[in-house]
């Protein structure tokens, strides 16, 4: 009896996935807290809530109790591509995850969601198509040589063949934001921490790619993570760190789920590294920065893995600084703008948030919003500029440096 | 052994043994089979992420489900998100004081109610088929209870209807799908005051005769069988099963 095909399949999506688009009881507490929601003036079609109530409705009308019966209802691809595009306008911060009153994972459904509509040929959005072609032919998104990885380390900096201790530092803060490579790189070297780095065996975490559901394409974040693996084991590590947020997220999350094994080292994110290493009594601060101080959480270091106090920590302890918080913070925290490929697809999006951000940090009059990922502080210095806000953005690992006595030029 | 319900009724006045269980087995039909279409729908999902789409059997749906309620991983224990998460619903706590209090109220209202009957009906069949259960007396025992919670669940669904019809933020953004279940709700609570107010002649009973009493009965329990248990894979309601069922598959959620 069954007339036409379904207009939506269930690829990528899990059958406990399905199951979570009819536990929404749709209280709405998510849509209170959606960055994107927020800055795009509450855009219904944005809102995490309606996200699920079309993809149920769309569940329903494909494989639901009248299509089993009668037929496919069709859903016409234009609004099926007006679904694809609400959905990419998602950072996949994951706040609307953890205030959800049903308990919902939405950061998995936003991302299986994404794929599922890439392999139907309406994703992912803008600019972010070209992820995949230029992180598998250039192993970074910036089309960059690889054999320039290390052109930033500067002689005051020896990186060892083998140690236990990698530094890896991710395509962004290696070729766009050096300052944090640099500051992490001699912080290390202060610290008389041996470590070594993969250079041109160094290639993209794959993170853009899984964030926008194109992780199956040329199964190049698989590829990324096996080779990123075998290099760091080749390295003798025990220990990898991370200064990069994002980075860190996909080894710590992504590269498991994707090789479908335990990584053979501990994957550390600098800030818990740095804490450690106070606890340990082991860094003597030789600068005092006489500033108020206010951090922003990284969703990928802290909503995702639950990385919160370290790097507050590390803040508290550099003499002179006054910490004080903002609103929205941990798990509660509003979101930069910048992930889920939305700096590249939506750059306005991404700007409209860093100026919710900002705005959060203003309130605090702090002189200074710090936070532990080069896509935050990107994000948010383009924020602060576009607000022409009197703050400054700055990485705890720069801020770091600086108290250690450390030059980041 | 006369095939009698609702041992307060005279002879003449009774709803009979066999149409409630009629209606009792429709209704469990209703449920169970569009429970079926509901599994068979989320068995087209993968057993795990990333996996290719399995063939729509409630199989899958149920062993994935199981799978990853039992599988490691960051998250607390089962127990733990079983009482603080499901039972005592902490994760409406948090985000709302009062919107917990509006649903923990229908909850217990609407799961006391409900193992009442179940023990009310599980009475009249131990009579029925011989065993000296007394249903009467148990009618008797419960009935304060069964005031306490219809109470109790009453004023659950009074503060769901006041905030869908008066807060502007809420109001818009109610669908057909959020309002059938609070008047549905309304319908069962109102109708059981009333066919209890008729028997006993109380306030409830709107003045109306004693004769009405069995019709009334019958009315209620045919609207709260269909509404309370043929309804729920259909409707909102679902969320009664898949809620829970989210929160410990995630752990307690993030
Ligand atoms: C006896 C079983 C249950 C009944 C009768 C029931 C009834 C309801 C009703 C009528 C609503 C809609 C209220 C409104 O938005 O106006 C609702 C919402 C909700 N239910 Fe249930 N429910 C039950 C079980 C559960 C369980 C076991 C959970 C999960 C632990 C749950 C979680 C929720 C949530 C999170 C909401 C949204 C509340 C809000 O708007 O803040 N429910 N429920
Ligand atoms: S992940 Fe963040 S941006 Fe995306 S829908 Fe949820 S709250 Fe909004
Ligand atoms: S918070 Fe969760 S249950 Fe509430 S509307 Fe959003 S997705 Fe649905």
């Amino acid at each position: 009896m069954a007339k036409g095909t379904p207009s939506i399949n269930t690829n990528n999506l899990t059958a406990v996935q399905l199951m979570e688009l009819d536990a929404c009881t749709r209280c709405g507490e998510c849509e209170n807290w959606c960055p994107t929601y927020d800055a795009t003036d509450k855009l219904p079609g944005i809102s995490p809530r309606g996200k699920i109530k079309r993809w149920k409705e769309y569940m329903s009308k494909s494989h639901g109790l009248m299509a089993s019966l009668f037929g496919p209802k069709q859903i016409s691809d234009e609004e099926i591509q007006q679904f694809n595009d609400d959905l990419f306008q998602c950072t996949t911060c994951g706040v609307c995850g953890t205030v959800c009153e049903a308990g919902i994972n939405t950061i998995e459904l936003w991302e299986s969601l994404r794929a599922n509509l890439v392999k139907r040929g309406n994703g992912p959005y803008g600019k972010q198509s070209m992820f995949p072609k230029l992180i598998k032919e250039y192993h970074n998104p910036y089309m960059k040589d690889q054999a320039s990885r290390l052109d930033w380390v500067p002689e005051d900096v020896t990186i060892s063949d083998n140690s236990e201790i990698v530094y890896f530092t991710g395509c962004t803060a290696g070729y766009n934001q050096q300052i944090l490579a640099l500051a992490t790189a001699r912080v290390l070297t202060k610290l008389d921490v041996e470590f070594s780095m993969l250079g041109e065996d160094e290639w993209c975490c794959g993170s853009a790619l899984v964030r926008t559901g194109q992780q199956h394409l040329e199964d190049t974040p698989r590829e990324a993570a096996r080779h990123n693996v075998d290099a760091l084991k080749a390295k003798g590590a025990k220990k990898v760190l991370f200064a990069c947020a994002g980075c860190f997220r996909a080894a710590k999350v992504d590269w498991p789920r994707l090789l479908n094994e335990e990584l053979p080292f501990e994957v550390v994110h600098v800030t818990q590294f740095l804490a450690d290493m106070i606890d340990k009594g082991k860094i003597k601060w030789e600068e005092t920065i006489n500033k108020t101080v206010t951090y922003h959480d990284p969703c990928h270091l802290g909503r995702h893995v639950g990385v919160y106090d370290e790097p507050r920590k590390v803040l508290q302890n550099i003499p002179g600084i006054t910490f004080v918080e903002m609103d929205r913070i941990k798990d509660e925290q509003r979101c930069c703008g910048a992930g889920g490929g939305v700096k590249a697809g939506i750059p306005d999006l991404a700007l409209g948030v860093a100026t919710s951000r900002v705005t959060d940090a203003i309130k605090t009059k702090a002189d200074i919003l710090a936070s532990a990922c080069p896509f935050c502080r990107r994000n948010l210095s383009d924020g602060k500029d576009k607000l022409g806000a009197d703050v400054e953005v700055e990485d705890v690992i720069v801020l770091t440096a600086k108290a250690l006595g450390l030059s980041v030029e | 052994m006369s095939m009698e319900y609702f041992s307060g009724f005279t002879d003449a006045l009774r709803i009979t043994f066999v149409q409630m269980m009629i209606i009792a087995i429709i209704a469990i039909v209703i449920f169970l089979y569009g429970m079926i279409l509901n599994m068979r729908k989320w068995g087209l999902g993968s057993t795990g992420y990333g996996l290719e789409p399995s063939s729509g059997s409630a199989m899958v749906f149920l062993k994935t489900l199981i799978a990853q309620i039992r599988s490691k991983g960051h998250g607390q224990p089962f127990l733990t998100t079983l009482v603080l998460d499901i039972l005592l619903q902490r994760r409406i706590l948090r985000r709302s004081p009062l919107r917990w209090f509006m649903h923990i109220t229908m909850f217990v209202g609407w799961m006391a109610l409900f193992i009442i009957s179940l023990i009310m009906f599980a009475f009249e069949v131990l009579e029925l088929i011989g065993f000296d259960a007394n249903p009467a007396a148990l009618r008797d025992m419960v009935s304060v209870p069964n005031d306490v919670f219809s109470y109790i669940l009453l004023v659950g669904v009074i503060i769901a209807i006041i905030r869908r019809l008066f807060m502007t933020n809420v109001r818009e953004n109610t669908i057909a799908y959020d309002s059938v279940l609070l008047v549905g709700l309304t319908l069962i609570v109102v109708t059981g005051f009333i066919s209890d107010g008729i028997r006993n002649g109380t306030f409830w009973g709107l003045g109306l005769d004693y004769a009405t009493a069995p019709p009334a009965a019958l009315f209620h329990v045919v609207i709260s069988l269909l509404f309370c248990i043929a309804y729920i894979p259909y409707s909102k309601y679902m969320h009664m099963l898949a809620t829970p069922l989210t929160i410990l598959a995630n752990k307690g959620g993030e």
